[in-house]
């Protein structure tokens, strides 16, 4: 068990330098190692849920055996609490199902060995970053998940626009880096150690500019990582142009790694949560993230790059609830993590699904696919009422959550933005569904066929979670959610599973104490009475149905009889669809200024976005020096 | 013998049946007030019954564009959710199912038969619709605003005084701090969100002058130009049930109370007031006013609704 963290990494690792020497010749090599790594690391790390989870252990694990010497860590230690093990599970189930789905997905492709390397590099290097207990390593980590992906995001080069964004996410990413690094350099500096346990316990009540400094360093970077808002403009590009695969994985497990890293720096490192200045930092930058999200999701033209906007607006409810950092804004925080990994990675496979079908992803282009590909479809909707936060799909729940956190905090106008946002999500994935899946079908697509099981069983399995985390939301809670949050506000165990016991209280003075999640609150979500009644209700409509409501007699589609056409102002029918830009136009008309402002400022230039990173990350170190005591 | 009473809250009261005869009398009375304004004579109440089962027997036509499955569910599940919603409305010291009677579900529930409406709408094919759907969405961005501010508001002020500041999102809480308290209107902090709340009632509904998804003169009814028979006559259905459950919302949030503790009489007064409500918000609207354009519809809701809600959530804030 000690093992399993360490393995279900190099597994990972193991397989993408298998596919090197083994994979490059022959397809079906290459699948079955990726195939066979990404199950191994699935199965490994869900074997982790009944020690770290249920009951309750850190599993820690020093590499090469370099224990700590005199209470002093020298080695490099993996260490895996809850709030590790539950980003953990998310990695690990966001790259078997999009591994399964790229087996069909990549096959117009050529060198997909590649592909495979890459992929199992990005992974490999998101779980490392999640499970060490290492500063050093965590950069390390990062290292190879942005070059990882930086190539997959050029992978389809004979795309327009894949090298650009793939040139933006090098420059960006690696100004994220080198401020992961300065920082990183800075505390060890002043503490001489980068075990991340030990940090913390030496940075307790003791903080000094320096490891402020340092402080603001790291949270820019990792900020970077996350796409929080205004370090975002990588993010659409390369969500864009890679693969939806890998746009599956950027937004399901890469930006969720910069989320870990930001929990983990604020919560653990630095007891940071105690400082209202600095909860007042995260809710801030994580409602402007939200909302500048998804305005500028609004405007878009493209799925994935509409999806991409999405994915930094979601990450903005993330980042917010973690701000308000209570028990319960923890909670709602986490669980819109992991249910933004689901509704995101299921959007981004039907978005992957209709470009295998149709070739292109441009809502102006497509239209009237729903009959041609029913389930591609049906899991879209199930995706974007997920993600619209309708009942009773999970996207509900979380938000519901972070609604009643924001607002017990006397955040009303947190809470309002945050409504507000999700309607417009709403707005945003009408577009797409009008565009792409309803209204009529262009002449071109006429041929268009639904795509290969194997690419819709992993697309279904998220739709199936996705219901199943909105209608079961005590069970998430109960075994995923408050363990992690529980791992995030008492460090004390953390620290001493790493560094002995009573290393913790030798410093901390006292165990650090759980605030207890309370639950107690006006009528608690209990969607499962909700199914019954829904179940109740389309009993009592089938019997309609089955008395004669709909008639099937009276449905018939063939035949020449004009009055299956469309109303069409009483003349001829003719080939008209409202598409994507056609569509809200009162909203664009009334916030034309807005929109104009914020078109204007994704002005594509990557000197813009370098300089958007260094003059926020110049903000939050003015502000950490001003406003933490 | 559980399962029976909740056969029978779903199908009977207050659930499916109930709510379309109240709903199909209110539309009734919607409409006869309104003629009676305009100096005509207007149809008798139960027209809209004669109007629905008239549609009940026309023959459902899908248009050969749609995509059949979606184009015919999408009202159902328009159907399904209001119903559902009309469980959780406390009709004084009532309510069918109080444990989870929570304002934010109902705002979220509120919005799936506008949703169904617009998947139904897209997937009939029709351009028609597209522009329908598109408009109804901007409608819903507009009124969504001033709607969430509003009911933090009321959260705000039952929690200040039942929960020692803490806010609550519960609807018998709100019904209980009004039989304590008096009904919530005579606030005069929340007379403003109240007044809100009535500007919204006819956007959520549809009516003249914000109806600029269904715009009949414009695009012939928008989202519902391709319906015919059943799917149509559920749809007008929902336009009726939508009617009461916004009235009854806000008698609910504004003019309930400890009522006569006699459920029938209770029940009667709940849709009295309704009735009035429906008669102060959407039908003297209607009879005075003409459509609005879409651009001035997101303004008109961003500016005065929205002020005049902050504004009340500002005194609530401030302890008035």
């Amino acid at each position: 068990m000690q093992h399993y963290p360490i393995l279900s990494i190099v597994t990972l690792f193991l397989g993408a330098f298998l596919t090197v020497i083994f994979g490059s010749k022959n397809e079906t090599v290459r699948k079955f190692i990726a195939l066979v790594a990404s199950s191994i690391s699935l199965i490994l790390v869900l074997m982790l849920i009944k020690p770290v989870m249920i009951e309750n252990n850190v599993i820690q694990y020093w590499m090469g055996n370099w224990r700590p010497i005199h209470d002093w860590a020298i080695g490099i230690g993996l260490e895996v609490d809850s709030l590790g093990l539950f980003f953990g599970i998310i990695a690990v189930v966001t790259i078997f199902l999009s591994i399964v789905f790229s087996f069909r997905y990549t096959e117009k492709d050529s060198e997909t060995d590649k592909y495979y390397v890459l992929f199992l590099m990005l992974s490999g290097s998101v779980l490392g970053l999640v499970f060490t207990g290492d500063l050093f390593n965590m950069f390390v980590m990062i290292e190879i998940m942005t070059f990882a992906a930086v190539g997959l995001t050029a992978f389809r080069n004979y795309q327009e626009g894949a090298l650009e964004a793939a040139l933006k996410y090098l420059v960006l990413g690696s100004i994220g880096s080198s401020l992961v690094l300065a920082g990183t350099i800075t505390i060890y500096s002043q503490v001489h150690t980068l075990n991340m346990a030990q940090i913390s316990a030496l940075l307790f009540n003791n903080l000094t500019p320096s490891t402020l400094f340092a402080f603001a360093l790291l949270l820019a970077g990792y900020s970077l990582k996350a796409f929080v808002v205004p370090f975002h403009p990588a993010a659409p590009d390369a969500y864009m142009s890679a693969p939806s695969s890998i746009s599956m994985a950027f937004s399901g497990m890469v930006n969720k790694a910069g989320v870990y890293a930001i929990i983990r720096l604020v919560y653990v490192l630095y007891h940071a949560m105690s400082f209202k200045s600095i909860q007042l930092l995260l809710i801030i930058i994580g409602t402007i993230t939200m909302f500048v999200g998804v305005t500028m999701a609004l405007a878009q033209n493209d799925f994935k790059r509409l999806l991409a906007f999405h994915s930094i607006s979601q990450i903005g409810y993330v980042i917010t609830a973690v701000g308000v950092s209570t028990a319960l804004g923890l909670t709602a925080g986490l669980y819109h993590a992991l249910n933004h990994t689901l509704f995101k990675g299921l959007l981004f496979l039907t978005a992957g699904a209709v470009f295998y079908a149709t070739g292109t992803t441009d809502l102006n282009k497509l239209g009237g696919l729903a009959k041609k590909m029913p389930q591609t479809a049906a899991v879209f909707l199930i995706g974007a009422f997920s993600i619209s936060g309708l009942p009773p799909f999970n996207g509900f729940v979380s938000k519901w959550l972070v609604y009643q956190a924001t607002y017990q905090a006397n955040l009303a106008p947190v809470t309002i933005v945050a409504l507000l946002v999700s309607v417009m999500t709403l707005a945003s994935f009408i577009k797409v569904a009008q565009s792409i899946f309803f209204g009529q079908m262009p002449k071109e697509f006429e041929n268009v066929k639904e795509v290969p099981l194997s690419m819709r069983i992993p697309m279904w399995i998220m739709a199936i979670l996705c219901v199943l985390t909105g209608i079961f939301p005590n069970f998430v809670t109960k075994y995923l959610i408050s363990p992690a949050v529980s791992a995030a506000l008492n460090v004390g165990k953390y620290i001493d599973i790493m560094m002995g016991n009573g290393y913790a209280e030798k410093i901390l003075g006292k165990p650090v104490e759980i605030p207890a999640v309370d639950y107690v609150l006006a009528g608690y979500w209990n969607p499962v009475a909700w199914l019954v009644l829904f179940a109740l209700l389309l009993l009592a409509v089938t019997i309609v149905a089955v008395a004669g409501g709909f008639n099937t007699a009276s449905l018939p589609v063939d035949g020449d009889d004009s009055k299956y056409e469309v109303f069409f102002g009483g003349e001829a029918n003719e080939y008209s669809h409202v598409k994507g830009n056609d569509l809200f136009w009162g909203l664009k008309y009334d916030l034309r200024h807005y929109f104009g402002f914020m078109h204007d400022a994704h002005s594509g230039i990557i000197n813009d976005y370098a300089l958007w990173a260094i003059f926020t990350t110049t903000i939050f170190i003015v502000y950490i020096f001003l406003l933490v005591p | 013998m559980v399962v029976l009473s909740y056969l029978f809250y779903v199908l009977v009261f207050p659930g499916l049946l109930f709510s379309t005869i109240v709903g199909l009398i209110l539309s009734g009375i919607d409409r006869k007030v309104v003629a009676r304004m305009q100096k005509r004579i207007g149809p008798p109440i139960i027209q809209p019954f004669y109007d629905f089962f008239k549609l009940l027997g026309k023959e459902t036509i899908v248009p050969r564009t749609a995509s059949r499955k979606t184009f015919l569910y999408a009202p159902v599940i328009g159907l399904l959710a209001l119903v559902t919603v009309a469980l959780f409305i406390p009709m004084f010291k009532f309510t069918a199912i109080s444990t989870v009677a929570d304002i934010i579900v109902i705002i979220y529930l509120l919005t799936i038969p506008a949703v169904a409406l617009i998947i139904g709408g897209a997937a009939s094919g029709s351009p028609y619709a597209g522009v329908g759907i598109s408009r109804e969405m901007v409608a819903i961005i507009s009124y969504e605003l001033p709607l969430v501010i509003v009911l933090l508001t009321i959260g705000k002020k039952v929690g200040m005084a039942l929960n020692n500041g803490a806010i609550t999102f519960s609807l018998s809480q709100i019904v209980n701090y009004q039989a304590q308290y008096g009904p919530m209107i005579t606030k005069w902090s929340l007379i403003p969100a109240a007044i809100a709340l009535l500007l919204i009632i006819p956007i959520k509904v549809g009516s003249v002058p914000f109806d600029i998804a269904e715009a009949e003169t414009e695009i012939c009814e928008g989202p519902l130009v391709e319906y015919s028979g059943v799917p149509l006559a559920i749809f007008k259905l929902n336009h009726a049930i939508k009617m009461f459950i916004m009235t009854s919302l806000f008698v609910t949030l504004f003019l309930s109370g400890k009522g006569t503790g006699i459920l029938i009489v209770d029940i009667l007064l709940q849709v009295i007031l309704s009735a009035i409500v429906v008669i102060v918000s959407i039908s003297t609207l209607k009879a005075i006013t003409a459509r609005l354009k879409v651009e001035q519809v997101l303004k008109f809701f961003w500016t005065y609704p929205t002020a005049l809600a902050l504004l009340s959530l500002i005194l609530v804030w401030m302890g008035f």
